[in-house]
């Protein structure tokens, strides 16, 4: 019998509540309170995530942030900022030892970006790894990841992009100078790409989520039996929101 | 003195410096280390940083101990090392 992981769907959560539960969860799996598990997620209101090493007041524009609705959250993974508006976003939670992980940092990240490539071409689109840590269609990147390692257990989230807007985008980053601001939309405009320019539609969060629940399960052999966060998994992301991720001093850190 | 640096780390990411340092003595009075890099464990560039203070702005001598504190704290970087890091605070001074 194939091993079974937990999956999870949580939709449209602010963008504290998100950061929260992957943290959660690497808690409790760290704890071995839960199985390995993949979630797929999305977040409402739009939200911008920074990396852990990144100044939040360099990268972020928080006025125009606040004037477009826009929610903003300090990671606990490093890496860039990403603008979360359209888009699936996946986390998989998993114990350092597992067999299935390499113990390289670097080839965990690739092999973990597995799973979200064999997702993709189950949505008929071709993909491949660049390190560090993208995945690109056609040269151009569909999904960013990020991960890290605590309490002996990996977490990795990471992006697949549905749509994207690099105008809106361009509007709430910092740029270092204004005058290249065009010039970067410009440049990020061909640099990125998203599932509905690449099949010419739009795919439902749906569709997208059971392509990758696919891709992770082919990846990893596994089964994902969908359930839900635990009791001791939602106090304390109820804690780490409150805490961490929607606490100004985690957020303005650095 | 205060000063700035944006650098990318050849085949890697972008450090950003943020540097206070003593014209005086050129020595490091505080110094920020911010980017889209990776580091393993993260909270160890705080520990980078606060060791940082006081070490003369000298090349030779910020990267041996930028490489000292990468061994003795188990630092693992990805997209960014010590030579870049050097690189970048050395830049504030130009």
């Amino acid at each position: 019998m194939k091993e079974q992981w937990r999956y999870l769907i949580t939709n449209n959560l602010s963008a504290a509540k998100n950061m929260a539960i992957d943290r959660a969860v690497l808690v409790a799996n760290s704890e071995e309170k839960v199985p390995p598990t993949v979630r797929f997620y999305t977040w409402s209101p739009p939200a911008i995530s920074i990396g852990y090493f990144q100044s939040l007041s360099e990268e972020v524009d928080l006025e125009k942030c606040k004037k477009l609705g826009v929610e903003y959250v300090r990671r606990i993974t490093g890496g860039g900022a990403v603008f979360h508006e359209e888009e699936l976003t996946y986390s998989i939670v998993i114990p350092e030892s597992h067999s299935e992980i390499p113990k390289n940092i670097m080839d965990s990240y690739a092999r973990i970006c597995g799973a979200v490539i064999k997702g993709l071409k189950n949505l008929e689109i071709e993909s491949k790894y660049a390190p560090i840590n993208d995945i690109i269609s056609g040269g151009k990147k569909i999904s960013g990841n990020a991960q890290t390692r605590k309490l002996k257990t990996v977490l990795q989230h990471g992006t697949v992009l549905m749509d994207v807007d690099v105008e809106k985008m361009f509007s709430i980053l910092r740029v270092p100078n204004e005058k290249i601001r065009d010039k970067m939309i410009s440049d990020v405009k061909q640099r990125v790409t998203s599932v509905k320019h690449l099949l010419g539609n739009t795919v439902s969060f749906e569709k997208a989520a059971s392509a990758m629940k696919r891709g992770f399960e082919g990846e990893f052999d596994i089964e994902l039996i969908p359930g839900e966060l635990t009791d001791y998994e939602l106090n304390l992301s109820d804690e780490f929101e409150k805490d961490c991720f929607s606490n100004p001093d985690w957020n303005h850190k650095r | 003195m205060n000063s700035k640096s944006i650098y990318k780390i050849p085949g890697g990411k972008l450090v950003k410096i943020s540097l206070e340092y003593d014209e005086n003595n050129n020595t490091i009075s505080s110094v920020k280390i911010t980017g889209d890099f990776f580091a393993y464990p993260e909270e160890a560039i705080e520990t980078l940083e606060n060791s940082l203070k006081n070490t003369e702005i000298k090349k030779e001598i910020v990267l041996k101990k930028i490489n000292s504190l990468i061994s003795s704290n188990n630092i693992e970087f990805i997209g960014l090392n010590a030579e870049g890091i050097t690189e970048a605070i050395m830049r504030c001074l130009q």
